[in-house]
C-alpha cells in the first residue's frame, strides 16, 4: 500500500484508480488463498499478491505515461494556441480514449484552419474596399467641378470643397441631413429630388443651372445621375456642376465678333458695290463725278483690306508665325508719323492734338510697322472715344535709369468704367457703356497688347476715369 | 413739289451715293451723320421718308424710328432700314418703329430707288 499511496501522489487522477485496481486484485488473491488452501496456498500466497501489485503497477505506470502525454498535449496546445493531435506511439492502453479525442482535434483544427482563412480573406475585402473608398474621395476631392452625393432620402453623404464653396456650406456637421436644409439653392435641391424620384427613367440627365453668387449668377451644367443597388433600386443621386460661365462668355463673344467683323467688311463692301452700279447705271454724268467714284471705290477697296489685314495679324501672332523686322526705331518719331495722319480726324470733331516728344536719339529695338500700327490704334480709340473739343496728348519719354523707353496717349474722353478695365485688351471685348460712341471690332486694343507684349516683350497698361479721360501707356527696352 | 427724303447714315460714302441716286431721280434729299441729327432734321424739315443706317453714334436707326413714333409732328413718316444686321432687331420693334422695309448692306441703289418709289410714288414732275 505504501507503494500504492507513494504511487498515487500525481496529480492525474485517472492513475490512482488504475492504481486501486491492481492493489485490489492481490489483495483479493491472498484473501482467497488464506480461506480456501491454507497448506499450499501459505507459500503461493505472498508470490500471488507480489505478482498482482506488480501487475497493477504495469498498468499504472503506463496509464500514467498515456496520460502525462495527452496531458502535456494539452497544455503545448493550450500554451500555443495551436491544436496538435496526441503522438500514436504514446497512447498505449489509453488509444480508445485518445482516437476519438484525436478525431475530434482534428476536426476543430480544420474548423480553426478554415475560420482563419474566412478572416483573412475579410481582412483582404475590407482593405480593399477601404482603399477604393479613400481613393473615390480623393477623386471626388481633387475634381474642380461641385460634386454632391445624397441617398436615397435625399440627405447629404459627401460633397467635395468645390461644392462647399458654391453653394456655401460645411459638410462637416451636415452629412446626413437633408439637403433641403444644408443647401439654400431650392432649384438644385428640386432637381436632386425630381431625378431620385423618377428613378430609372433618369437615370442620368444634364440640365443648365444659374447659381446665385456675389455679383453676377454663374451658368452651371449640372449633370445629375441616379446611383442604383444590386436590386436595381434606386440608392442615391450624385450631382456634378460643371461651370460653363466662361465658355458662354466665349460663345457670345465669338457669336458678337461675327457680327461685327461681318458688319465692318460690309459697310465698304457696300460702297464698293453701290459706286460701282452708280457707274454702270449711268448715274455719274460728268468725268469728274466718275473720277470721284472710283476714287471712293479704290479707297474702301484698301479699307476693307486693312481690316482683313487686323484680323489676320492678331490671327497671325497668336499662333507664332509672325514676321518681325527688328530694327533701332525712335519711338517719337512713329508717333510724329501717326499724329500726321491722325490729325484730319482730330479736326473734323475740333480736338486739340497735343504732342510732347522726346528727342528722337531714344531708340529702342522693335518691328516699325508693327509699332506704328500699336501707335495708330491708340490715337484712333482716343479720337474716336473723345468727344467734340476734346484733347488728346502723346507723350513719348525715356527712363534711362530703368532703361526704358514709353509711349503714353491720353484723352480726355469718356474713360472706361471699373468693371470693364480688365478685359479691355480681350479679343472682341467692347465697353458696352460706350458702344454708341465709335464703331469697332473689339480688335484694335488686342492688336496692341498682342504688339507690345508677345511680340516685343514690353508692357502695355492703361488707367481711366469715367467722363475724364483715360491714359494707355507701353514701354519697351532702350537701345544702349 | 418734290418729295423729300432724310437720309441718316454716318458713313459719308453711303450718304453721297444714296443721296446721288434719289437727286437723279428727282427727290429733294437731306441727309445727317447721326441719330440724333436725324431726329432733329425729321421735325424741323417733315420729309416724306426717312430712310436710316442701324447702327449709328449716339442714336441708332432703331432708336430714331421709335423716337419718331413719340412725336406728333413725325408720327406717320415711314421709314426704310439700310443695315448690315437687320437680323438684330426684333418683329415687335419693327412694327412699334414703323419700319416699311428692310434693305441689307452691301446694298443695290437701284433696289433703294425702287423701295421709295413703292412708298411714295413717283416724285413730282418726273412721272
Amino acid at each position: 500500500m505504501s507503494v500504492a499511496g507513494k504511487v498515487a501522489l500525481p496529480r492525474i487522477t485517472g492513475s490512482t484508480v488504475v492504481l486501486c485496481l491492481g492493489a485490489g486484485a492481490a489483495l483479493a488473491g491472498s484473501v482467497l488463498a488464506a480461506v480456501a488452501l491454507p497448506g499450499v496456498w501459505n507459500l503461493l500466497a505472498p508470490l500471488l499478491c507480489l505478482a498482482g501489485l506488480g501487475v497493477a503497477w504495469l498498468v499504472w505506470f503506463r496509464s500514467r505515461q498515456a496520460l502525462a502525454a495527452v496531458g502535456g498535449q494539452l497544455q503545448t496546445m493550450a500554451a500555443s494556441g495551436e491544436i496538435n493531435l496526441v503522438p500514436p506511439r504514446a497512447l498505449g492502453s489509453m488509444g480508445q480514449v485518445v482516437s476519438p479525442l484525436n478525431s475530434l482535434l482534428e476536426s476543430a483544427r480544420n474548423q480553426i484552419e478554415r475560420l482563419k482563412g474566412e478572416r483573412r480573406e475579410l481582412q483582404i475585402h475590407a482593405r480593399v474596399a477601404e482603399t477604393e473608398k479613400h481613393n473615390a474621395e480623393a477623386i471626388i476631392f481633387s475634381i474642380s467641378d461641385a460634386v454632391l452625393v445624397t441617398n436615397r432620402y435625399d440627405e447629404l453623404l459627401l460633397a467635395n470643397e468645390a461644392a462647399e464653396k458654391l453653394l456655401n456650406f460645411k459638410l462637416a456637421g451636415n452629412q446626413r441631413k437633408n439637403v433641403d436644409s444644408v443647401l439654400g439653392d431650392a432649384t438644385l435641391v428640386q432637381l436632386i429630388r425630381d431625378t431620385r424620384s423618377h428613378g430609372r427613367s433618369f437615370t442620368r440627365k444634364v440640365v443648365e443651372h444659374v447659381v446665385a453668387a456675389k455679383g453676377d449668377g454663374r451658368t452651371f451644367n449640372v449633370t445629375l445621375s441616379c446611383v442604383m443597388n444590386g436590386s436595381d433600386e434606386v440608392s442615391g443621386v450624385v450631382a456634378v456642376l460643371h461651370d460653363v460661365t466662361r465658355e458662354k462668355e466665349i460663345s457670345r463673344m465669338k457669336t458678337d465678333f461675327v457680327s461685327n467683323v461681318s458688319h465692318e467688311l460690309k459697310t465698304p463692301l457696300a460702297s464698293i458695290k453701290a459706286y460701282i452700279e452708280m457707274l454702270v447705271d449711268g448715274e455719274a454724268e460728268s468725268e469728274e463725278t466718275r473720277q470721284e467714284f472710283y476714287e471712293i471705290i479704290s479707297t474702301e477697296t484698301d479699307r476693307l483690306h486693312r481690316l482683313i489685314e487686323n484680323i489676320l495679324n492678331i490671327s497671325r501672332i497668336e499662333s507664332g508665325v509672325v514676321k518681325v523686322v527688328r530694327e533701332p526705331i525712335s519711338l517719337s518719331g512713329v508717333a510724329k508719323q501717326v499724329l500726321d495722319v491722325s490729325s484730319p480726324q482730330a479736326k473734323l470733331k475740333n480736338q486739340k492734338l497735343v504732342e510732347k516728344l522726346a528727342p528722337v536719339y531714344y531708340q529702342v529695338e522693335a518691328d516699325h510697322d508693327m509699332i506704328y500700327q500699336a501707335v495708330m490704334n491708340l490715337v484712333s480709340n482716343a479720337v474716336k472715344y473723345t468727344p467734340e473739343g476734346g484733347t488728346v496728348t502723346i507723350t513719348v519719354g525715356a527712363d534711362e535709369r530703368r532703361n526704358t523707353g514709353f509711349c503714353e496717349v491720353s484723352d480726355s474722353g469718356l474713360g472706361i468704367p471699373a468693371d470693364d478695365l480688365p478685359r479691355i485688351f480681350d479679343k472682341f471685348y467692347r465697353v458696352q457703356a460706350n458702344n454708341k460712341m465709335a464703331k469697332g471690332t473689339g480688335l484694335g486694343l488686342t492688336l496692341v497688347k498682342h504688339i507690345v507684349e508677345i511680340v516685343h516683350g514690353g508692357t502695355l497698361s492703361v488707367t481711366s476715369e469715367v467722363g475724364k479721360g483715360s491714359t494707355f501707356r507701353f514701354e519697351l527696352p532702350l537701345v544702349k | 413739289m418734290s418729295r423729300k427724303i432724310l437720309v441718316a447714315d454716318d458713313e459719308a460714302h453711303i450718304l453721297h451715293v444714296v443721296s446721288m441716286k434719289l437727286r437723279n431721280a428727282g427727290y429733294d434729299v437731306v441727309t445727317a451723320v447721326d441719330g440724333e441729327e436725324a431726329l432733329e432734321l425729321c421735325k424741323s424739315e417733315c420729309p416724306d421718308l426717312v430712310i436710316t443706317d442701324y447702327q449709328m453714334p449716339y442714336m441708332d436707326g432703331l432708336e430714331l424710328c421709335l423716337a419718331m413714333r413719340a412725336t406728333e409732328a413725325t408720327r406717320n413718316i415711314p421709314a426704310i432700314m439700310l443695315t448690315a444686321r437687320g437680323f438684330d432687331i426684333s418683329p415687335a420693334d419693327v412694327e412699334a418703329a414703323g419700319i416699311r422695309a428692310f434693305l441689307a448692306k452691301p446694298f443695290s441703289p437701284r433696289e433703294v430707288l425702287r423701295k421709295v418709289e413703292e412708298l411714295l410714288g413717283a416724285p413730282a414732275g418726273v412721272v
